[in-house]
Parts: structure tokens; C-alpha cells; sequence
């Protein structure tokens, strides 16, 4: 896993609440059964003008986008933080969909408020690959929907993991802002260091050992113990 | 200091809790061909193994079609279900495969084989396995990193011990009213985060009252309320349910004497335990059809569809986009609203009894002229049950199509879809734009209220049905 200690970028606004894995990534995508390629089928059935969402097996391949999706603004190709509404990534469970955000280009999301931003699964996905995933006080929050939306492809913000700080940098008579989010330490700990959840996991082997011992005969499956 | 069930579960399997990281033991895995290609291939990459094969179940579902399993022509989905076949294959893992007669939806199936028991952990790549919870397992969703994570170590990485959310429901449903009934109202009452970062114990003398199908209902729709999981309290119906039938993989004899000992224990102690509170009355309840985009754009049927100004939980940005997509008017009545299809059948509906109830609905009626109904088990045993009760020929007579087990309509991945500006009725779970195929407009209901659409051709209440 890439670490993620520092990141400036470019903000991208997606003012909607209750954003789910469908939206993020159809359904039909999820046939495919590699772990990259993802990034053209982002948002595919609202990205791209009706018929043109891109081909299952070669994601390449699509039609032109719909310039009224939020996200088609010429402005915010290049962004790398992505500003959502309240609950992203509800719904399936479905790891494509962090798969999607990242290698569309995205570092980080940003939602509001603490404990409502993000689905619990959309969230445990998103650190277990690295992005980053910050959920802001609705104040905050506002502050930096409102410079994405003022200046869209200009409104830039550095994300300091180490000191879980975000600067909105001065743009359009925005003035600059410092905000403060928390991650749990045991994330920030994996982010900033790129760590391998299972190589971690099986230094506690021992304990692991202990545990299966211990475990009562009901229950194992019948006929396997 | 009284805990509530769900604590009492996750205490049971802590490993390792230090900085507020937990490291938890993982009883049951269930996989499915859809989130677990990308699991077994990062395994091959680091030369790991299964650590435990023999807690670890697969089946095939989301790709299967459902009017022959066998006939799986579109190459990508076939290559899906021979990429898990080889999977299993190479490390070990049994595979409940079409043709065993045990194939089915894996939150259907995992109930069936007796693999779901009180007090266990079980975790899939899929947000409803919190259909388990309907046993007092603390059941839930996980990602494919996971999914790997399980596979290599049989334990799972979580945060600090979620907060317990207790729904008491109270009363006791009216005739036409059901278990989907009782969920759809909870996520209209406290909104499709409301439970984000918390686990759901349902309680009550309306909970109590069901059987295992309809707990499992209630708990399935839980992730549609945000919450990690979803649980009941193992009683009499719950042990009843494990020690009848054919269920292979659960205790038996005196081993399950003893589970049952243990299982009794697993209750809350008392519901000050609960971090926060909150009653329903079923007695109260009318119909649930939900007319937007999620679960809890829910009105009663007898209801009207609303002002986007009026719309909990969602700005009036939000419910016009709602709005439009689902092709709906403000103020118009729910039971003037015309469907296309029926879809009876998912894992949060397509258990032997949702089959019963939708049966009785048909039975000497017949699908309203240009509804087309399907009627989708949700796996081979519950398939094979309606058989031999006689169920399918209710619903053939009445024009309905009785078809084979898989996940079906409720998700685009195999032939069964909606098209573009197609509106249903369907018992699945999610109502979102797309869901169940691009432009489609879904109406979630409970069975009955699916087959009364089927049979009248519009959103009609089922209690002058019954």
C-alpha cells in the first residue's frame, strides 16, 4: 500500500448526500476480475452522455461524458481530493468502488461530520487501500465546499496526515483556512507507513493459536472438528 | 455492568485489543464469486494459504441466471463462476456449486447448512450478510482486502467496540403486514445513516413473534440503515430452527445440548446497556412502498408521493433528483402508481415463508394484463420446498414465472434486469438509481404487497387483499 503522509491537490465538489457503491460503480463492472482498470468506470452510468458508459471488459472504451455531471467540468480534471455530501459509499460493500475514486486520480475524500461522512465498509475499504478518508465538522465542511465551488480547479488544499490538519490555500477572496480532523490512530499509524494488514496480523499468530484453541465444539461445523 | 447481546459477542472473540484497534476471530467465512477473484489472487501474489479451509463457503449467486443455472452465456459472468470454481479448487474451499442441490443466495444458504449459529462470527464480501444476525451471530459486510485478510488469518482487523443501538418493536402486526414492513419503517424513522458506526439489537414482543425468515428480513435491511450489523436474541424459534431440517454443518446430539446451554446466555442483560434507544409500534403500521432513490424514501401505501421540500433526511436538491429519476409527481397517490414487473425473491425475500405469503396473494388470481411477475427462490432448498408444497403451480396459473435460485433482479449482474424507465415492485433491498439495471425505477415492498401490485397492476393495499 502507498503511504500517505503529505498531499497538495485540486478540490472536486459532489454536493449529494447518500451517494451509494451503485453510483460510485454499477453493478455490471463488478464482473470484471482484476484489481485495476476502474478508474473510466467511476460514476459510469452518470459520467457519461446516455449509451456511452464503457465497455466491462476494456473500460477504455466509452462514449463522451455528459457535461452536466458535477464532475465533468473541464476545470477539475486534474483533481485529487474529492468533496462529497453525508453518507458516501452507503450501500454494497463492494471494494470497486474505492478502486474506482483511486485510480480515477483521487488521494482523498472529504464528507461531513464526524461519524456520518462515510459508510463504515466505504471507510474500512478506503484505508485498507490507502485513501484517505476525513470526515469534517458541517462548518469545516462548508468551508471547503464552498472554496471547491467557488474557484472549481483553482481551490487547492494540502492534507497534512501526520499532523491531521487540512490548509485550504487562498483563492477568489477565500481567505486561507487551517482545519483539524482525526483519523483513528490505528489507521494513521497504516496509512502513514503503507503497512500490510495480514503481514501484521500474522505476528500475532501465536495469540491467533491460542484463540483456536480455546474454542468451544459447537462451534466448529458439524462433521469437520 | 449489564452488556447487551452483541457485546457480550464481540467480547467473546477479542484476540487482541490495544490503541483502539481489535483484533476479532472469524468463525464463518462465506465467499461468493462476485468479491473474491481480486482475495485469492493477492494470496497467490504472497504465497499464502487458507488458514482455515473448513470454515470457509462458497457459493455462486450474483452471476447465475435464473431461468437456467446451467446456460451462463454471457462470457464474463461465466468467467467469474470458473474463476471461483478454480479458487476453491487450488486452496481447499468448499463450493456449494450449482447442481449440489445446496446452491443459493449465500446469506440463504448459510442458514440452511446450519454454518449460522448464535454467538459466532461470520463476515462475506457482501453488506447483507447482516441477515445473520437474525441468529444472535454478530454478522457483517466486508471489502476484498478483508475477504483476503480472513482467508490468511481467520481473524479480522476493527476499530474500537461499536455503539449498540436498541430497537424495541413493540405490538403486534396486522393482517397484511409483514417483517419488510417493520424494517422499512424503522429506516423512514431514523434515515439511511441512522445507525452509521453502531450495531442494531431488534427487541420486543413484535420481534419475538416472528419466525427465523422474517428476523432474517429485518436483519438483512440493517446495512440500508447504515448499521454495522443487525441482531436478535437466540430463543426457542431460533434452537427449534437449528435442530429441525436438514441442516448438515450444525451441532447435534449432545453438542448441540450444550450449544443451547451456552446460547440461552446471550441475551441483554438488561436495555439500559443499550448506548441509545428507540420503539416502534407494529400495531401502528401500515404498508411501507418506498417511492425514491433509498430505503428511506418510504411512504404508506396509503400515502401520497412527496413535496421534495418535505423529504427527511435528503435536501430538496437531493429529492428532486429522486423525483425525477423515478418519473413520480409530487402529490400523486401511491396506489394510482402503475408496475411494469414484479420481482419476488433476494436474500432479504426469498425464504420458503415470503414465498407462502406471496402464494396466498395468487392463489385463484391472475397477473394484471401487461405485468410481467417473477417469482425467484432464493436458493435450491427453498426452490425444491415450494415445489412439493405447490406453490410454483400458484403462480404459473396465475401467469407468474417461477424460475431458478440466485440473486436475480435484486442487482444488475446476470439476464434479469429492468430497462430504462421500467418501474417495480420488488421485495429486494435497495431502491437506488440503476440498481436493478440502468434507468429501471424500483419500488421496495414486502411480498404480499409485491403480489398484490402483480395482480391489480398498481400499488394497492394488500389488507383489502386478504
Amino acid at each position: 500500500m502507498e503511504p500517505f503522509v503529505t498531499h497538495r491537490g485540486r478540490l472536486a465538489l459532489l454536493d449529494w448526500t447518500d451517494v451509494n457503491t451503485d453510483l460510485i460503480i454499477p453493478a455490471r463492472y463488478l464482473k470484471r476480475i482484476e484489481r485495476t482498470g476502474f478508474g473510466p468506470l467511476l460514476f459510469a452510468d452518470k459520467r457519461y452522455a446516455p449509451g456511452g458508459a464503457p465497455e466491462i471488459d476494456d473500460p477504455e472504451r466509452h462514449g463522451p461524458e455528459n457535461p452536466e455531471f458535477p464532475l465533468n467540468d473541464p476545470a477539475l480534471k486534474d483533481a485529487t481530493i474529492l468533496v462529497v455530501g453525508r453518507n458516501f459509499g452507503c450501500g454494497s460493500s463492494r471494494e470497486h468502488a474505492v478502486w474506482a475514486v483511486q485510480q480515477a486520480g483521487f488521494r482523498a475524500v472529504i464528507a461531513p461530520v464526524p461519524g456520518e461522512g462515510f459508510a463504515d465498509i466505504f471507510e474500512s475499504n478506503a484505508f485498507n487501500n490507502g485513501l484517505l478518508v476525513i470526515e469534517l465538522p458541517q462548518a469545516d465542511w462548508e468551508m471547503i465546499a464552498k472554496a471547491s465551488h467557488t474557484a472549481p480547479g483553482r481551490a487547492e488544499a494540502t492534507i497534512d496526515l501526520r499532523q491531521q490538519k487540512i490548509t485550504i490555500e487562498p483563492v477568489d477572496g477565500i481567505p486561507a483556512a487551517s482545519l483539524a480532523f482525526q483519523v483513528p490512530e490505528s489507521q494513521r499509524h497504516r496509512l502513514l507507513h503503507g503497512l500490510d494488514a495480514i503481514a501484521e496480523t500474522m505476528a500475532h499468530e501465536p495469540e491467533i493459536d491460542r484463540y483456536e484453541r480455546s474454542a468451544p465444539e459447537w462451534s466448529l461445523p458439524s462433521g469437520v472438528a | 455492568m449489564p452488556q447487551t447481546l452483541f457485546q457480550k459477542v464481540w467480547d467473546r472473540h477479542v484476540i487482541r485489543a490495544a490503541e483502539g484497534a481489535t483484533l476479532l476471530f472469524i468463525d464463518r467465512h462465506l465467499i461468493h464469486e462476485v468479491t473474491s477473484p481480486q482475495a485469492f489472487d493477492g494470496l497467490r501474489l504472497a504465497g499464502r494459504k487458507v488458514r482455515r479451509p473448513e470454515l470457509t463457503y462458497a457459493t455462486v449467486d450474483h452471476n447465475v441466471p435464473t431461468e437456467n443455472q446451467l446456460d451462463i452465456r454471457d462470457p464474463l459472468s461465466r468467467r467469474q463462476v470458473e474463476v471461483l470454481r478454480a479458487n476453491c479448487r487450488e486452496f481447499g474451499v468448499s463450493l456449494l456449486d450449482i447442481q449440489s442441490g445446496r446452491q443459493g443466495i449465500v446469506h440463504v444458504i448459510g442458514p440452511e447448512l446450519g454454518l449460522t449459529l448464535p454467538g459466532l462470527t461470520i463476515v462475506c464480501g457482501d453488506s447483507h450478510t447482516s441477515t445473520h444476525g437474525a441468529f444472535g451471530a454478530l454478522a457483517f459486510g466486508i471489502g476484498t482486502s478483508e475477504v483476503e485478510h480472513v482467508l490468511a488469518t481467520q481473524t479480522l482487523w476493527q476499530g474500537a467496540r461499536p455503539k449498540s443501538l436498541g430497537i424495541e418493536v413493540t405490538g403486534t402486526l396486522g393482517s397484511g403486514l409483514e417483517p419488510k414492513d417493520i424494517i422499512l419503517a424503522i429506516i423512514r424513522k431514523i434515515g439511511t445513516g441512522g445507525a452509521t458506526g453502531q450495531v442494531i439489537e431488534y427487541y420486543g414482543p413484535a420481534i419475538e413473534a416472528l419466525s427465523m425468515e422474517g428476523r432474517m428480513t429485518i436483519c438483512n435491511m440493517s446495512i440500508e440503515a447504515g448499521a454495522r450489523a443487525g441482531m436478535i436474541a437466540p430463543d426457542d424459534v431460533t434452537f427449534d430452527y437449528i435442530a429441525r431440517g436438514s441442516r448438515p454443518y450444525a451441532p447435534k446430539g449432545a453438542t448441540l445440548d450444550a450449544a443451547i446451554r451456552d446460547w440461552k446466555t446471550l441475551r441483554t442483560d438488561d436495555s439500559s446497556a443499550f448506548d441509545r434507544r428507540i420503539t416502534i409500534d407494529a400495531g401502528s403500521l401500515v404498508p411501507q412502498v418506498t417511492w425514491g432513490t433509498t430505503p428511506a424514501m418510504t411512504v404508506d401505501i396509503t400515502g401520497v408521493v412527496p413535496n421534495p421540500e418535505d423529504v427527511p433526511f435528503a435536501s430538496p436538491d437531493d429529492a428532486r433528483r429522486a423525483l425525477e429519476y423515478m418519473g413520480l409527481t409530487p402529490g400523486t397517490p401511491v396506489e394510482q402508481i402503475p408496475v411494469d414487473l414484479v420481482f419476488i425473491g433476494s436474500c432479504t425475500n426469498g425464504r420458503i415463508e415470503d414465498l407462502r405469503t406471496a402464494a396466498s396473494i395468487f392463489r385463484g388470481r391472475k397477473t394484471a394484463p401487461g405485468v410481467r411477475a417473477m417469482i425467484v427462490p432464493g436458493s435450491e432448498q427453498v426452490r425444491m420446498q415450494a415445489e412439493a408444497e405447490g406453490l410454483d403451480r400458484i403462480f404459473t396459473q396465475a401467469g407468474a414465472e417461477w424460475r431458478q435460485s440466485g440473486c436475480s433482479m435484486c442487482l444488475g449482474m446476470n439476464p434479469d434486469k429492468l430497462t430504462p424507465k421500467q418501474r417495480s415492485a420488488s421485495t429486494s433491498n435497495r431502491n437506488f438509481e440503476g440498481r436493478q439495471g440502468p434507468g429501471g425505477r424500483t419500488h421496495l415492498v414486502s411480498p404480499a404487497m409485491a403480489a398484490a401490485a402483480a395482480v391489480t397492476g398498481h400499488f394497492t393495499d394488500v389488507r383489502h387483499l386478504v
